[in-house]
């Protein structure tokens, strides 16, 4: 059986945080608009520092648990700002839907959506329409419930989420910010993109993307 | 006269958006569109030597003169961008204005109009229900016309609101002289087989069956905020929307639609009594009438969806629906007369080595620049604290925040002043272990005191922080600051951001905790010293970010941004650059309007640089806020004029005044010595 195991779980933060190096202009452009300029260098700084230091944990025989539990403070400690803390309970939480294992079954990796999602709502205390991550993330979730209740294979299902968190990010221009720094805008904030919807939505296209090549190379 | 002519007889196809007014219109035609005289004959229906005398007569009446009226080309343009770019029929925009009448009473008096003018003899008219609706139907005159009926287009409901489905149509039915066919079933039955039973009925068959014959609709949208009335409507009472209808953004007629206008099936669907959205958008007429910024999102699903063919909306709605469509320059934002835009200022020079070193170099510059005053904490880079600050007994004074303040936060570290300070990336909230080592350096066992700007990301890293060192036993209270009056309206006050009326409240603070005053005390009088701090700021250039040496948001040549915030933040709106003293009344009139100070009272102020405005001109600045100040009866205890608390580079200037007491009057006034504010 294909399975997700900790070595895996590096690889996967290595895409992440090529793909978060790679959005940080369009995202300290974004959030230059309608925050202060800081998620471009959040998202990246943070992603990388989690994946140094789980490149380095590898060799301390970690679990799946252990490694998401490093990221988390990992990166919240590189970040701080809003970034940092949501991220951060998104991979504890991440950390206990995995658990104590080195490797777990492929089709698990989707489970990473509603954990890491769960994570960032309890700390944050977003409602969707308030134009945060959380109109990213939530209708990840339900492509994910939709697909694994239909039963498809866990590339699709990521694509799928990956799609969906795509259409709430770009959901977010119509809406008028309720939580974080743009709320004071107010209607200002209309006709802009949230930026911690972009990244998140940039997230999990590369979670998608990773896991399609990863399913490819092992057949 | 023409004019005279024309009102007699008004051409039947005048569009929508130019009310009655064919002046209007020929000018619209001639002026905007650039159509030829002859060209707009044919389209007006009138001969060409009416055009030419409907063209003097607009400029003899000032319609046109070097500009069409600037509300009105703001509302036409918007609205004729709108019918473009989603191909409706005719669209109405009414000016938003902050006139006296709410614009729920104002929508509904352009959607009367709107309705007056399409609605003719034989119609059968279906109408939802909702605030615009029934403000339509209020203001609607009797129309002359026959053989008209107004059927509901739902079930009715029990709840206890005005614009019911049975009430919108009563009143709309009244307003037209029309024969008024109720749905008499609930909109929302308990079964899919009530309803089966219920549309066989054959008094609701029948009804139904007018509503199928509907040629025209007058639709109110709804959005699903939390605010929004539909909560109230009855029409979801019993069911958890967010486990069946997540991917709904608005409803029309008690139907739900996603963000891109498609429908939201559900379990109510079987269960619901009304008109189904397929049947809705074969109807050829139907007018939406909606408007507020709460609303932008749910009446851009209906007009992607083509749930609307007229649109009736404000020019605010309008102009966001477009700019969430992606129009970068929506009409009217532009202005008559704006000067060619100056080379964008790209490539910011600064002082720097690494950009992602900055922070660091910055401590290690400050401890060295104030070795007697400032220490490191051992093991945590990003925390300092006092050399003379924590004692035993004496309550700790925390601080931080993001970097790029300068001298905030360490410059208020020190003798009378914070014991430790944990410090983020620039613009970034630092983490929770900084600010756990600063706590714990700054406890001499009676507790410790955070004190923050009210951002998002501080309040969740004090917080975490705060529970980290909770777990310690060392208690911890803190108070956020919300100084800035312009970030949020007086009633949500909590909602405010914290900027440079830190600099008082750390003061204060400190002085409390110099003085041996117990936790609880010291966050009372932190938290008294906010409330009575009133800040507002004006950028006249952005700052720029030290990665990519660029502005952080583009202000125009004329333009100056009002109300901004200290992390290079847009605020609340732009106007016109002023000079000195208009711009230094501009914020006076904000903090006296909420400050209310009586004669006699005293006020500390602080005339703060946003970075880099110079010395001379907030002096200029303080002369004008004193004027204004002893114009009042207001006596300055003590003024700090300088840079105190900074967003990088940005120019601009932000004005504290702390509202005194005689405790905070003390309090300011005892010793400190820290790297930005020394007395004796």
């Amino acid at each position: 059986m294909l399975m997700f195991t900790r070595t895996d779980l590096s690889d996967l933060f290595r895409s992440l945080a090529a793909r978060m190096a790679a959005e940080q202009d369009r995202l300290a452009e974004l959030d230059g608009e309608i925050g202060d300029a800081d998620h471009g260098v959040a998202m990246a700084e943070g992603f990388a520092a989690a994946s140094r230091a789980l490149i380095e944990g590898e060799a301390d025989g970690q679990t799946l648990a252990d490694g998401l539990s490093l990221a988390a403070t990992t990166l919240l400690n590189a970040v701080g700002a809003t970034t940092g803390p949501l991220y951060a309970s998104a991979l504890l939480r991440a950390a206990q839907a995995f658990g104590p294992h080195q490797a777990v079954p492929f089709a698990r990796l989707a489970d990473l959506i509603p954990a890491m999602a769960g994570g960032i709502i309890d700390r944050g205390r977003g409602k969707p329409g308030d134009k945060t991550m959380v109109d990213a993330w939530l209708p990840a979730v339900h492509a994910v419930q939709d697909g694994q209740r239909r039963g498809g294979d866990t590339a699709a299902i990521l694509r799928a989420a990956a799609l969906a968190a795509a259409e709430g990010a770009e959901a977010t221009r119509a809406m008028m910010a309720a939580r974080g720094r743009a709320a004071r805008l107010g209607p200002r904030s209309i006709g802009h993109l949230d930026p911690g919807a972009a990244s998140a939505a940039a997230l999990l296209d590369s979670l998608a993307g990773w896991a399609e090549t990863t399913v490819g190379r092992r057949g | 006269m023409a004019q005279n002519q024309a009102q007699r007889t008004p051409p039947p196809l005048i569009p929508l958006r130019f009310g009655e007014d064919a002046l209007l219109w020929a000018a619209w035609l001639y002026y905007v569109d650039g159509l030829t005289q002859n060209e707009i004959a044919a389209q007006m229906g009138i001969s060409r030597a009416s055009v030419n005398a409907y063209l003097a007569d607009a400029r003899t009446r000032n319609i046109v003169s070097i500009e069409i009226d600037p509300d009105r080309y703001r509302a036409l343009s918007i609205a004729q961008a709108l019918r473009d770019h989603f191909g409706l029929q005719d669209c109405l925009v009414i000016p938003s204005g902050a006139g006296e009448r709410p614009l729920i009473d104002r929508l509904g008096a352009a959607g009367a109009q709107a309705l007056s003018r399409l609605a003719q003899s034989g119609d059968t008219i279906a109408v939802t229900w909702g605030r615009s609706v029934l403000a339509l139907a209020q203001q609607l005159d009797r129309s002359g016309l026959q053989d008209l009926r107004v059927v509901q287009a739902t079930g009715g409901t029990t709840a206890k609101i005005p614009w019911t489905p049975e009430a919108c149509a009563t009143r709309l039915a009244e307003a037209l002289g029309a024969r008024c066919i109720p749905i008499s079933a609930p909109a929302i039955v308990s079964a899919p087989e009530m309803r089966g039973l219920l549309l066989s009925e054959a008094v609701v068959a029948e009804q139904m069956q007018v509503l199928a014959q509907a040629n025209r609709i007058v639709l109110g949208i709804s959005s699903l905020r939390p605010e929004s009335t539909i909560h109230t409507s009855g029409f979801f009472d019993d069911v958890a929307m967010h486990s069946h209808y997540h991917a709904a953004v608005g409803s029309i007629a008690g139907r739900l639609i996603s963000a891109r206008g498609e429908p939201v099936d559900g379990p109510l669907d079987g269960r619901t009594i009304g008109i189904e959205l397929s049947h809705l958008k074969a109807i050829p007429c139907r007018i939406g009438v909606a408007g507020g910024m709460d609303k932008v999102q749910a009446i851009l699903a209906a007009l992607r969806g083509g749930y609307v063919n007229v649109m009736v909306t404000d020019a605010d709605t309008a102009r966001a629906i477009l700019a969430s469509e992606g129009y970068d320059e929506v009409p009217g934002s532009r202005r008559e007369g704006e000067r060619p835009p100056l080379p964008e200022r790209t490539g910011v020079k600064k002082f720097l080595n690494r950009p992602q070193d900055a922070v660091n170099e910055t401590v290690a510059g400050a401890l060295l620049a104030h070795e007697g005053v400032l220490a490191a904490v051992e093991g945590a880079p990003r925390a300092l604290r006092a050399v003379r600050g924590p004692r035993p007994g004496k309550v700790g004074l925390v601080i931080g925040g993001g970097a790029g303040h300068e001298p905030g936060f360490f410059g208020y570290v020190g003798e009378g002043l914070a014991d430790a300070v944990a410090i983020g990336n620039v613009f970034a909230a630092p983490p929770p272990d900084p600010i756990l080592a600063a706590t714990l350096a700054a406890d001499g066992g009676a507790g410790v005191l955070h004190i923050f700007g009210n951002f998002s990301g501080d309040l969740l890293n004090f917080e975490m922080a705060a529970e980290m060192a909770a777990a310690r036993g060392v208690p911890v209270r803190a108070v956020v600051t919300t100084d800035d009056i312009a970030s949020a309206p007086a009633d949500t006050r909590a909602a405010r951001r914290g900027v440079a009326g830190n600099v008082f409240v750390f003061k204060v603070a400190g002085a409390a905790c110099d003085r041996m005053m117990p936790l609880d005390a010291c966050a009372d009088i932190a938290r008294r010293a906010s409330q009575r701090c009133y800040s507002m700021g004006i950028a006249l250039e952005p700052g720029a970010l030290l990665d990519s040496r660029r502005p952080s948001f583009q202000l125009g040549p004329g333009d100056m941004e009002i109300g901004v915030g200290v992390h290079g933040e847009r605020g609340i709106a732009r106007v016109r650059l002023a000079s000195a003293d208009a711009a230094a009344d501009l914020i006076l009139d904000r903090i006296l309007d909420e400050m209310q100070p009586a004669e006699g009272d005293r006020v500390a102020l602080l005339v703060n640089s946003l970075g880099s405005t110079p010395q001379m001109e907030l002096y200029i600045l303080n002369r004008r806020v004193r004027q204004r100040l002893r114009a009042r009866g207001v006596e300055v205890h003590r003024t700090l004029i300088g840079h105190y608390y900074t967003s990088l580079d940005m120019a601009g200037v932000s004005i504290t005044a702390l509202h005194l007491d005689d405790e905070l009057v003390s309090l300011l006034d005892h010793p400190c010595r820290s790297p930005a504010w020394t007395q004796c």
